[in-house]
């Protein structure tokens, strides 16, 4: 549901995160050392083999392999190791005197430089490219992040959706701890709840900000208690609805502070940039007004419903005594008055009866209470509400005598059938039939009513079940609250059913039907069991 | 007919519903008491005869459920109970609290009429201990266990006998599920509905004309079945009879 205030708490890399990294890195490097050494001692070994059986004698340079490879994978620390490695081996095992540490060549010290040298610089290329590949790889995640928020975006169906997808965007991006704040005035008590998450100095900062006492486009830090840096700035400068971030540093101070905070104003362009191409603030504050409006409208409807109901009973109590009453017995015309007093109030009374169940619908959603039910049975109650209204057509029943048992709120698929006939009824003309069939069909019981009325568009079979759905064609002629079907929609789908609406066009008739599953199966045993 | 005025009490805390229930009655030859709160209706119940009550379940002083329980703990007068919530589930607790019949707010007055005079018939049967119901072309003889359609003896299995007799022993009057269930196969079954389901089908198939629009054994959805008395069927079902059943494509 809508709550203004709502704030997610999306868990990135925290605080503590920045130790481990540190030991991770010298993990690595201690890694990169060790399979240098192995490589250095391998080249030894290649060396010796090129000695022995070609006989050369200065196979020394082969070191700058070594070297090359730690510079290009592991980087600096590893390549100079390659590099002094490799000298020393040379020294001890191919420059005389053999089998001693000791320098006597000058070529030795030429090669030692030269692998320094070569260290250095191919890992400084290497560290360079790898940077680069990194960045691009961030920016192929940050522009897929980016794609599937919008892609979210596109898809949100309400105003708290789109915070949480902005909110789980930045913390993807950032790796931080993110929370958004919207709609800062109406923070009172679905606010309260989430308040614990940010320190109380970040809380105010942010409550001004939103409110725009406090100046902050492009982002103020404060720090909270236990010394985290937190950044709070307005998601857009220019569109205050999309609400004020704050976002938790942890204790990162000096540059990567810095990196961390123009990496946020990158972030943010795009995402602003996102939402203002889907016109996302003016729909947010759009839906926020909706619901304010749904929200009172609904209420109204509830109390209003319910005190038009309680003199109803009393007119129509009361117009039922008259038409029997014996004073107006032989008074055709006024016994013709007081029946129309009667039809109204009833309809009036159904009309209310809708009302309240599309705010029971949209308020509370249906709770069915489901129960073994037979279809005829729900089939005739609702025939037998509809009486009256079905006089004067011509009903055709198709109603086999061996249906399934179905597992439904027999209730509720009776008053969606009631609406069904209700629209046939309405949208037909007086003496035309109306048929219903009923039969079982791949493990569904499908309930069909046809009737020979107005029929429907393609555009009208598309909009029926929406609420307050009129078509265009009728909205002259007759009445109706454009309820009917929706409210037979919602009851039918919460017991698990579908409702289908066909028509072979304008002025062709239409067939609803409603379609609900059988589980034949789970039927528990019965005859054997029940009759002994 | 010289019977005597039946006496109907009409508790409602409307001052319109209780006047238009006057009136509707009084036409029909009932002497009415009214009483507008849930203490009154009880005062009243205790120093008067009183045949029938109709009791409203919005009193200002106490819930209607409680005046049923009330009347109940030491009168077997029928109630009949005027509900504007139409809940099935509260329906079926005040019948087992010992309302005999509900009636939907709003309602016509032969609607109410109609379930008034089959719950006195049913009160004035059991005082006399008459043991004939008849309904419609069916006659149930409860003395001598006999179901008679049309004249002719039908052959009911035991289970079928059972469920036929507790229905009829409340003719005209809506029985709940749990109820039934209980009397009839004991009350460990009493959420199984489906044996209700299929036993009424096949009852169904025995005692109605058209057993695909019942009648005689009608559904009160989410709520029992109940036996239709005269009374009932007059007021429209006879007509639904005659309009769908010729019309009725079998297949």
């Amino acid at each position: 549901m809508m709550d203004p205030h709502r704030m997610i708490i999306r868990l990135g890399i925290g605080a503590g995160m920045a130790k481990a990294l540190r030991f991770e890195t010298l993990r690595d490097e201690l890694r990169g050392i060790a399979l240098t050494f192995g490589l250095v001692a391998a080249t030894t070994a290649v060396i010796y083999a090129i000695i022995i059986w070609i006989g050369l004698t200065r196979g020394s340079v082969l070191y700058l392999i070594p070297v090359l490879i730690a510079s290009i994978r592991w980087g600096i620390v590893p390549a100079l190791f390659a590099a002094v490695c490799g000298v020393i081996a040379s020294a001890f095992f191919f420059f005389p005197p053999l089998y001693s540490f000791e320098i006597r060549d000058p070529q030795e010290v030429i090669n030692l430089a030269l692998y320094i040298l070569t260290a250095v610089v191919v890992s400084q290329l290497a560290g360079r490219l790898k940077r680069q590949l990194e960045l691009s790889r961030q920016r192929e995640i940050d522009l897929a992040e980016l794609y599937a928020f919008s892609r979210r975006l596109a898809v949100a169906f309400d105003v708290s959706d789109i915070h949480s997808a902005i909110e789980d965007h930045l913390a993807a991006v950032i790796q931080r701890k993110v929370l958004l704040f919207a709609g800062a005035r109406e923070a009172t008590s679905s606010g309260r709840r989430d308040s614990a998450a940010v320190p109380e100095g970040v809380q105010k900062v942010v409550n001004e900000v939103a409110a725009g006492r406090r100046e902050a486009s492009a982002g103020m830090t404060v720090s909270g208690e236990g010394g985290d840096a937190w950044l709070v700035r307005p998601v857009s400068s220019k569109s205050p609805e999309l609400g004020v971030i704050a976002i938790n540093f942890g204790r990162e101070s000096g540059e990567s502070f810095d990196e961390m905070r123009v990496r946020v104003d990158n972030v943010l362009v795009d995402a602003t940039a996102t939402l203002e191409r889907l016109g996302v603030a003016h729909a947010i504050s759009e839906a926020r007004m909706r619901a304010q409006t749904d929200q009172l409208r609904e209420a109204l409807i509830g109390s209003v419903s319910h005190e038009l109901r309680t003199p109803l009973a009393s007119i129509l109590g009361a117009a039922t005594v008259l038409s029997a009453a014996p004073a107006l017995r032989d008074e055709k015309k006024l016994q013709a008055l007081v029946h129309d007093v009667r039809d109204e109030a009833e309809r009036l009374n159904n009309d209310i009866q809708n009302l309240l169940d599309a705010t029971r619908i949209s308020s509370d959603g249906v709770k069915p209470h489901a129960e073994w039910a037979d279809p005829g049975d729900i089939i005739n109650s609702a025939l037998d509400r509809c009486r009256r209204r079905l006089a004067d057509r011509k009903m055709v029943l198709n109603l086999p005598s061996d249906l399934p048992l179905i597992h439904v709120d027999p209730v509720l698929v009776q008053q969606a059938l009631v609406q069904i006939f209700d629209n046939a009824v309405k949208y037909s003309p007086a003496g035309s039939q109306i048929a219903l069939a009923a039969r079982a069909r791949d493990g569904r019981l499908i309930v069909s009513v046809t009737d020979e009325g107005a029929g429907l568009t393609s555009a009208e079979q598309a909009q029926i079940w929406h609420r307050f759905a009129r078509g265009e064609r009728h909205a002259a002629t007759t009445s109706g609250s454009g309820l009917g079907l929706w409210i037979a929609n919602a009851f039918i789908a919460a017991n698990g059913g579908k409702m289908h609406a066909m028509s072979d066009g304008p002025g062709r008739g239409t067939t609803v039907s409603i379609e609900i599953p059988v589980t034949q199966a789970a039927v528990p045993q019965l005859e054997s069991d029940a009759d002994e | 007919m010289n019977e005597p005025s039946p006496i109907v009490l009409v508790v409602d805390d409307e001052v319109q519903i209780r006047r238009f229930l006057r009136t509707g009655f009084e036409l029909n030859g009932f002497v009415v008491h009214e009483a507008a709160t849930g203490a009154e209706a009880i005062r009243s119940a205790t120093l008067r005869p009183i045949d029938i009550a109709i009791v409203d379940l919005g009193l200002p002083d106490m819930d209607g459920a409680e005046v049923v329980e009330r009347i109940r703990s030491w009168s077997s007068m029928p109630i009949i109970v005027l509900s504007v919530r139409s809940s099935e589930a509260q329906k079926v607790h005040l019948l087992e609290l010992g309302a005999d019949d509900y009636v939907v707010k709003p309602f016509g007055m032969a609607e109410l009429l109609a379930r008034v005079r089959v719950a006195l018939r049913r009160q004035s049967r059991a005082a006399s201990g008459e043991p004939i119901v008849k309904v419609g072309p069916l006659t149930i003889d409860l003395s001598a266990r006999a179901v008679m359609l049309n004249g002719s003896r039908l052959n009911l299995t035991p289970k079928e006998y059972r469920l036929l007799q507790v229905l009829a022993q409340h003719a005209g009057n809506v029985v709940t599920h749990q109820h039934l269930l209980k009397e009839v196969w004991g009350s460990i079954h009493v959420h199984d509905t489906h044996y209700l389901r299929i036993f009424v089908r096949k009852l169904r198939q025995k005692i109605e004309p058209h057993p695909d629009s019942p009648r005689i054994l009608v559904t009160e959805l989410g709520v029992g079945y109940r036996l239709a008395q005269s009374g009932q069927e007059g007021e429209g079902a006879a007509s639904w009879a005659g309009a769908s059943a010729p019309a009725k494509a079998d297949g």
